[in-house]
């Protein structure tokens, strides 16, 4: 059991996630944050934390894509223990549906 | 070289990025149940009622489960209660340390059962099943709480009547504690078990529709306006107790955004 990121995170990176995570299972790419879902304990402290609610069960539906999705960047990108700002025009972004297109390969670049 | 030797020669190192700290008292419930306190790292801040990550060093790469601090965030120390799992890949060894050895803690604290996710309320209802009464240890212990509810009621759910023993003696320690004491007069404790003869049994789901809890401790039902719950136990309890709690007119809520009553998903099997 995990949870997953999906698409309304991405441009937008608002990370209200990171400061609650027990385990430290964020990863981070230039516009948007995955979950290791080999590291998550499923427990569940950071879904209602997210503003765009962009986190969700892997109870969803469509859960197998965004497994697919998580786990594959969560292992090319750095891990991101500590909340930074979310992107610059994440408010313009927040409301936006479907986003996949959006999403960059790119790791965070600090 | 006896057992102990070999428990005592700690061959993997402190991983980085985690507090090691010392065990300084530990005390067996029953065949399943026991407590524990370790050192507290100067550094740690948390709020009543989270949780962290535990392991132990006695591998690379240690394993570390969601364990709920029972101590309140003031204390000098910090308290866990425990379950022993045969064959748990922490369980079984961590039943298994002495005061003296060294317990790995991830650093960050947190979880849903703090009074910040709750609005206020005049009632406070805590239920709990087994060893979900451990965050509930570290609120009623917390001055905070009383400051914010008038009333403060934990229910305590077990199989056995030995397994009610640690609530019982954590709420009259608190009520006897020279800094809380006073203010927790008013706390209330409803011990109930499901497979022993005991003056009260059931579970806490069926004692609210039947509305036996209420009747027991001579106070009104839940209602919206005046009542906060706070949930912790296993799967089976948490969706039923929400249902219940749904039933009664009350929300969810987390630390964003508070509402009226919150549950713990991280012990979940």
């Amino acid at each position: 059991m995990t949870y997953v990121v999906t698409d309304g995170c991405i441009k937008c990176k608002y990370q209200d996630c990171i400061e609650v995570c027990p385990v430290d299972c964020f990863y981070e790419g230039e516009n948007m944050i995955v979950i290791n879902t080999e590291e998550c304990i499923d427990c569940a402290v950071c879904e209602p934390e997210c503003p765009v609610d962009a986190i969700k069960p892997d109870t969803i539906s469509d859960a197998s894509k965004w497994i697919a999705l998580n786990q594959k960047y969560a292992e090319i990108w750095p891990n991101i223990s500590e909340k930074g700002e979310p992107l610059a025009d994440a408010d313009d972004w927040a409301d936006t549906p479907d986003k996949l297109a959006q999403l960059s390969e790119n790791p965070a670049q600090h | 070289m006896s057992l102990d030797a070999v428990h005592e020669k700690s061959e993997f190192p402190i991983p980085t990025g985690v507090f090691a700290q010392t065990v300084t008292s530990v005390h067996h419930y029953t065949e399943r149940l026991f407590k524990f306190r370790i050192t507290r790292p100067a550094s740690l801040r948390f709020r009543s009622g989270e949780f962290m990550m535990i392991g132990l060093p006695n591998a690379e790469k240690p394993v570390y489960r969601a364990y709920s601090v029972a101590s309140p965030s003031w204390d000098e120390e910090l308290e866990f209660y425990s379950i022993k799992v045969p064959g748990g890949p922490l369980t079984e060894h961590l039943q298994r340390i002495k005061v003296g050895d060294a317990v790995l803690l991830r650093k960050k604290s947190t979880g849903t059962l703090v009074n910040d996710a709750l609005l206020p309320g005049k009632r406070l209802w805590m239920f709990s099943t087994g060893t979900g009464i451990a965050p509930f240890i570290s609120l009623i212990r917390d001055l905070e709480t009383y400051e914010k509810f008038e009333r403060v009621i934990l229910t305590h759910t077990c199989r056995d009547v030995a397994e009610l023993t640690y609530g019982k003696e954590q709420v009259a320690a608190v009520k006897d504690d020279p800094l809380v004491g006073e203010m927790a007069q008013g706390l209330r404790l409803y011990s109930t078990t499901t497979r022993e003869d005991y003056p009260f049994q059931g579970r806490i789901t069926d004692l609210m529709a039947s509305g036996k809890v209420f009747d027991d401790l001579g106070v009104s039902a839940i209602s919206p306006e005046t009542d906060r719950g706070m949930i912790c136990g296993s799967t089976d309890m948490l969706r039923d107790t929400k249902a219940a709690l749904e039933g009664f007119g009350l929300t969810e809520g987390s630390n964003s955004r508070p509402s009226t009553f919150v549950v713990e998903r991280a012990f979940v099997d």
